[in-house]
């Protein structure tokens, strides 16, 4: 090894960097999230939660947390069924299909709710024929978790998937050497192995559903007390001019994603060890 | 969570009170949702006794009449101006003729106006003055806002005006077309709606900002009107229109909605508007109840301009979309 001449004047190239990076992600991270906790308490905490106490500011953030709740529910059964299906069969066209379910990852959401209106819409490919029954799914609750099962479908997959494929077939195989069947091994062998991706999965699914706007806006008709998640209200009241309200609202999802995202990293940070 | 979430099934909605749906354009939500829906329902609990249940939605014009061409669940619209009604017509979501309602189904009306900083330091009176350079322009769009629409209305019926200072039917058409470009070319903001151009405004965007006069004297009435308000002496009255979805109501949903709609026209109903900015179409004796309304020296209506159809193909495709839009994005 050769030995490094010591300088005589040490220059602070690490603390440079640190300062300037900071100088960097402070207007373009961190105050505008500051700037909503800053504006939500300029007037005091009462006006705050008046704003919040409002009719239609908790409707919404109901409406969105059951929307999250479900759309959580229905993807991580579906995405984990569809991991199955794709790391332990083979079939054609499975390639093909592998890279359309994870399309949704990069189809702008405005896309997906033009999409979802041109095929359940009264006037759609599908939903001319609904309609004479009756059945109207956009712009009600209905289109509303179309969209987002469509938005979030690959978080559950992409969180469940990478655990099934490095799982050890041998206990599997020893499960079925001893005689339970493809359900029994499902559910005692595989399914307790995936509990951290399923976790992770469903909170990812739950944190985007929660804050869906593009998809959204175009299939819930934006009705009051009826169909207007925490981010189209958020928006609505923000386009009248009552900024206040939008932003009590803006204040509670961004909590949520914070604790959501604290949960997160304290879940994989902690999963480490083990993995080593 | 699942209690926080759990009134979302509570008695509110299974209870069978009746629900009527409303989609409206912008500027609507605080008179329909604190002043005629409030006083309909107490209205309609003194004559049946039993409640009615209210469902609103409020955006651009252009964007609600598209939502409702989609399939969104109004039983009732209001457009800003009559084209949106002709055109949900043509989709086939309206039956009922508007034009059997009072007024045609005009619900009120408000003048296009400006609105300018505090102590008007451009100098800006009249259409002619927003043709200077360096003046900036917040301009709801076209595209989706019917407020727009009018005010392209206004500004070319202004510049004709202008031109010709007798009748609109006589102008010269060059001189008018040319007033729109110069005024178009100083547009620096378009917003959705005319309700999003208004806090566009507010979050310090340009010099003056085209409107309703509804905007400006909602907010003196409340004393929270911050900037100046500029009545042209050439301008358009921008008349609303109101629309019944048959595609949507239900059998059981007709007498509420009728009754919604006579109810509408009523005196205390147009007093209401009044009071929330709006000029009364049915009586002027209401109208000097708003000590903010003025008198304008030369208004005009779509009618004329020749009627909203011949008005759009003239002057909005024919002027404003072929040659204005393209000349001034370059």
């Amino acid at each position: 090894m050769k030995s490094v001449p010591v300088p005589i004047f040490n220059f602070p190239w690490r603390g440079l960097m640190v300062a300037s990076l900071l100088l960097v992600l402070f207007p373009l991270l961190l105050m505008p999230i500051g700037a909503i906790f800053i504006f939500a308490t300029r007037d005091g905490f009462s006006r705050f939660i008046t704003a919040l106490a409002g009719e239609g500011a908790q409707f919404a953030l109901r409406l969105s947390l059951l929307i999250a709740l479900l759309t959580s529910l229905l993807n991580s059964v579906l995405g984990t069924l569809t991991a199955y299906i794709f790391s332990n069969y083979r079939f054609p066209a499975k390639r093909t299909l592998g890279i359309l379910i994870n399309l949704p990852v990069a189809i702008p959401t405005v896309v997906v709710g033009t999409s979802l209106l041109l095929l359940w819409g009264p006037i759609g490919v599908i939903g001319r024929y609904l309609d004479p029954l009756g059945f109207r799914p956009m712009f009600a609750t209905t289109g509303i978790l179309l969209a987002h099962l469509f938005v979030t479908f690959p978080y559950m997959l992409g969180a469940v998937k990478p655990v099934l494929d490095e799982l050890e077939v041998t206990y599997e195989e020893a499960a079925y050497t001893m005689g339970a069947g493809r359900l029994r091994t499902f559910w005692y062998v595989i399914l307790p192995s995936l509990r951290g991706a399923l976790f992770t999965g469903t909170l990812l699914t739950f944190a985007h559903s929660l804050g869906e706007f593009g998809a959204t806006v175009m299939v819930s008709g934006n009705l009051r007390l009826r169909t207007q998640t925490a981010p189209l209200y958020i928006f609505s009241q923000f386009e009248a001019g009552n900024i206040e309200a939008a932003n009590a609202v803006a204040a509670v999802l961004a909590t949520f994603s914070f604790i959501i995202f604290f949960i997160l990293l304290r879940v994989t940070e902690g999963k480490q060890p083990h993995k080593a | 969570m699942v209690g926080y979430i759990s009134p979302l099934f509570g008695p509110e909605l299974k209870g069978n009170a009746a629900t009527v749906v409303i989609y409206g354009f912008s500027i609507l939500e605080e008179a329909v949702n604190k002043g005629i829906v409030p006083a309909f329902q107490k209205r309609w609990m003194e004559r049946t006794g039993e409640e009615v249940r209210f469902y609103t939605s409020f955006a651009g014009s252009g964007t609600v009449m598209n939502q409702i061409r989609f399939g969104a669940p109004a039983d009732i619209a209001i457009f800003s101006h009559t084209l949106d009604a002709y055109r949900l017509q043509e989709a086939g979501r309206i039956q009922t003729d508007w034009n059997q309602f009072p007024r045609r189904g005009i619900l009120n009306r408000t003048p296009i106006v400006f609105i300018v900083r505090k102590g008007n330091p451009k100098g800006i009176g009249g259409f002619q003055d927003l043709r200077k350079p360096g003046i900036g322009i917040v301009h709801p769009d076209p595209q989706t806002s019917g407020g727009a629409l009018w005010s392209i209305l206004a500004e070319y019926g202004a510049f004709a005006l202008a031109e010709n200072a007798v009748s609109l039917k006589r102008a010269s058409l060059g001189g008018a077309e040319k007033g729109l470009y110069d005024l178009w070319k100083n547009v620096i903001v378009l917003a959705s709606s005319s309700r999003a151009s208004r806090t566009q405004f507010e979050m310090g965007f340009g010099d003056i900002l085209i409107t309703y006069e509804q905007e400006a004297v909602k907010d003196l009435a409340q004393g929270k009107f911050n900037h100046e308000l500029i009545i042209p002496k050439e301008t358009i009255y921008a008349e609303h229109q109101v629309v019944l979805i048959d595609w949507n109501i239900l059998p059981e949903e007709k007498e509420v909605i009728q009754a919604f709609l006579d109810f509408l026209w009523t005196e205390e109903a147009q007093q209401i508007f009044v009071a929330f900015g709006f000029r009364s179409i049915t009586d002027e004796a209401i109208n000097r109840q708003n000590k903010y309304f003025r008198e304008i020296p030369s208004s005009f209506t779509v009618e004329d301009l020749g009627g909203w159809k011949a008005a759009y193909s003239n002057i909005v495709e024919g002027i404003w979309k072929k040659r204005i839009l393209e000349e001034t994005r370059g």
